[in-house]
């Protein structure tokens, strides 16, 4: 698997006087969990809704499977396979599993294909959260009523049923208590086993080490650093994340002197 | 666990909820009720026919309203449509003897335009649905009085009426209508992947946009249904009136809080993603049939408006508990 499943090449994004992307080359391979991190407001965010079609970039490219891509809407990063996963995980609150997992993707059946198919999205549902291994009792339980582990399922069982190939995690287990965090580093590395390629914005440095297989590290929009989990620590990454590079040692007394 | 099988639904419902959710079902059959028993004239064909008529020309356009409202699309441009379509209606066909084929044609066409304003306003203005559908009201009213210069026109030609006036089977064709328009949005917001959006867009516009629903698509479709309906309303009512709704500047007998009122009562919530339009109807008559009640009764107009005035806080009040509720 030589080429990158996704590619961006001096990806930028400038609101107005303010860089949030600065020239990022990065290479995230098939099948593969990369962690992307970075201090608040180092470009993480930024960097996923340009990948995501939120945003437009500035300058530079994004290839996906090894052709260029033009991302103009979340619709199109949608249809390319790239199935994001937001912070506050964009369900309708009011509304039940089935009506989530499938939102803006209904499946229909009958003449023109405009009435919607209940029974087979419910059963589609039931299939995925079982795969997933979630233990939500019901799909028609309004999403409101589910704990925040439950509600990231929902979230990601989304992407599944959309068919994404990229799934990005933005901080997943933020809100989250010990079990349910648990629940979801498994569900990250049932993604992987299942083929997929996970995106995962964490600030997690242990998470990171428990489930990455590449990490990113940005660093005041720039994509400082990239590497393998073998080959680093959380002690270096958190390094990285503060800026410290490793060609001589005056960088770190420049630091200082900026700093006065 | 076998995935062959279909889940099954939960049904479970505390008293309180059944009481909110069937509250309307309720009040409409005991006030019905109470006027069978103590209003004279009350029970009778030709009054339960008046009462339906009625209803179906407001309800029609409270299905609009809900319809838009479900969508998180406030839009009160009711009584400049209204104009609107019923100038054009009575200008084309009377004044410049256009066949009535035609003269309806102009007029979708002109309720399809109203619907495009609207749209282009809340969804490329990104202006507030209220706040803009006021200013376009006020538009449309404009364009509906230049085209009268002022003036009421009385419709003299058979056909208008000959057709809206009909009554198959004994049934006011308003009421068939109204039927047809209660049961192609049911089915619309129910079974398609249209009305799922609808309700997605209401309650969760971002979830919505980031899940790849075509909101400017789907707010475009919203408003025009809604002016479409208002447009067939007041064909029917302008038919039924015999002239045009418009007088001087205002049109008499049609009021935005009306229409509120039967949506709200209907269970639409002001702040988008609720709502079941078949409650509207069941709304729709409540009013009618209060109103027809009071009238038999030879009550004072201020009743009325009490009543009304009461009816409204009621639904506003059940609205912001509900969405209160929702939120713990």
């Amino acid at each position: 698997m030589d080429i990158p499943i996704l590619e961006t090449r001096a990806l930028s994004k400038s609101f107005g006087a303010v860089d949030a992307v600065r020239g990022v080359n990065w290479q995230v391979q098939s099948g593969t969990v990369c962690a992307l991190i970075g201090d608040n407001g180092a470009g993480k965010s930024s960097l996923i809704k340009l990948i995501s079609g939120v945003y437009q970039p500035s300058a530079g490219e994004i290839w996906v499977r090894g052709e260029k891509a033009q991302i103009n809407s979340p619709q199109d990063a949608l249809k390319l396979g790239i199935a994001p996963v937001y912070q506050d995980l964009a369900l309708v609150e009011s509304r039940n599993v089935v009506m989530n997992l499938f939102l803006g993707n209904e499946l229909t059946h009958g003449p023109l294909n405009i009435f919607l198919d209940h029974r087979r999205m419910a059963l589609e549902a039931q299939r995925v959260l079982l795969e997933m291994r979630s233990r939500i009792p019901s799909v028609f339980e309004p999403v409101r009523k589910l704990s925040g582990g439950q509600r990231q399922a929902v979230a990601i069982g989304r992407t599944l049923i959309r068919q994404g190939e990229i799934i990005i995690l933005d901080e997943p287990t933020a809100a989250l208590g010990v079990e349910q965090t648990g629940e979801v580093l498994a569900l990250v590395q049932r993604l992987r086993e299942a083929g997929k390629t996970v995106i995962l914005i964490t600030h997690n440095m242990s998470h990171v080490m428990q489930v990455a297989d590449q990490v990113a590290v940005m660093y005041r929009g720039e994509l400082v650093h990239t590497t393998r989990k073998e080959d680093t620590d959380e002690h270096q990454l958190v390094a990285r994340i503060m800026g410290w590079k490793p060609e001589n040692k005056e960088s770190k007394e420049n630091k200082e002197t900026e700093a006065a | 666990m076998q995935s062959t099988s279909l889940p099954s639904r939960p049904l479970r419902l505390r008293p309180a909820e059944w009481l909110l959710e069937n509250g309307l079902y309720l009040s409409t059959l005991l006030l019905f009720i109470a006027f069978a028993l103590f209003v004279p004239n009350f029970l009778s064909l030709d009054n339960m026919l008046v009462i339906l008529g009625a209803a179906a020309i407001k309800g029609i356009i409270a299905a609009g309203f809900t319809l838009a409202a479900i969508s998180g699309l406030l839009d009160v441009s009711v009584i400049g449509v209204l104009a609107l379509a019923s100038v054009l209606t009575a200008v084309l066909y009377e004044r410049l003897g256009w066949p009535l084929p035609l003269t309806l044609l102009v007029v979708v066409v002109g309720a399809y335009l109203t619907g495009l304003v609207n749209s282009w306003m809340v969804h490329n203005a990104r202006i507030n649905s209220f706040v803009a559908t006021t200013a376009t009201s006020s538009l449309f009213l404009g364009v509906a009085i230049a085209l009268t210069g002022g003036q009421s026109i009385v419709i003299t030609r058979p056909e208008l009426q000959g057709v809206f006036l009909a009554r198959p089977l004994g049934i006011n064709l308003a009421i068939w209508l109204t039927f047809a328009v209660y049961g192609l949005g049911y089915v619309l917001l129910n079974h398609t992947k249209l009305g799922a959006h609808f309700y997605a867009m209401g309650i969760n516009y971002q979830a919505a946009r980031l899940s790849g629903i075509r909101v400017g698509r789907v707010t475009r479709i919203a408003l025009v249904i809604s002016a479409m309906a208002t447009a067939l309303a007041a064909v029917i009512a302008t038919a039924r009136a015999g002239n045009t709704l418009l007088f001087g500047t205002t049109i008499t007998g049609y009021d935005v809080s009306e229409i509120f009122i039967i949506a709200l009562l209907g269970g639409v919530s002001l702040f988008g993603g609720y709502g079941r339009i078949e409650r509207n109807l069941v709304a729709a008559l409540f009013l009618a049939l209060l109103y027809n009640g009071l009238q038999l009764l030879s009550a004072p107009a201020s009743v009325w408006l009490l009543l009304k005035g009461v009816a409204f806080i009621f639904a506003i009040l059940f609205d912001t508990l509900r969405q209160r509720q929702q939120a713990r």
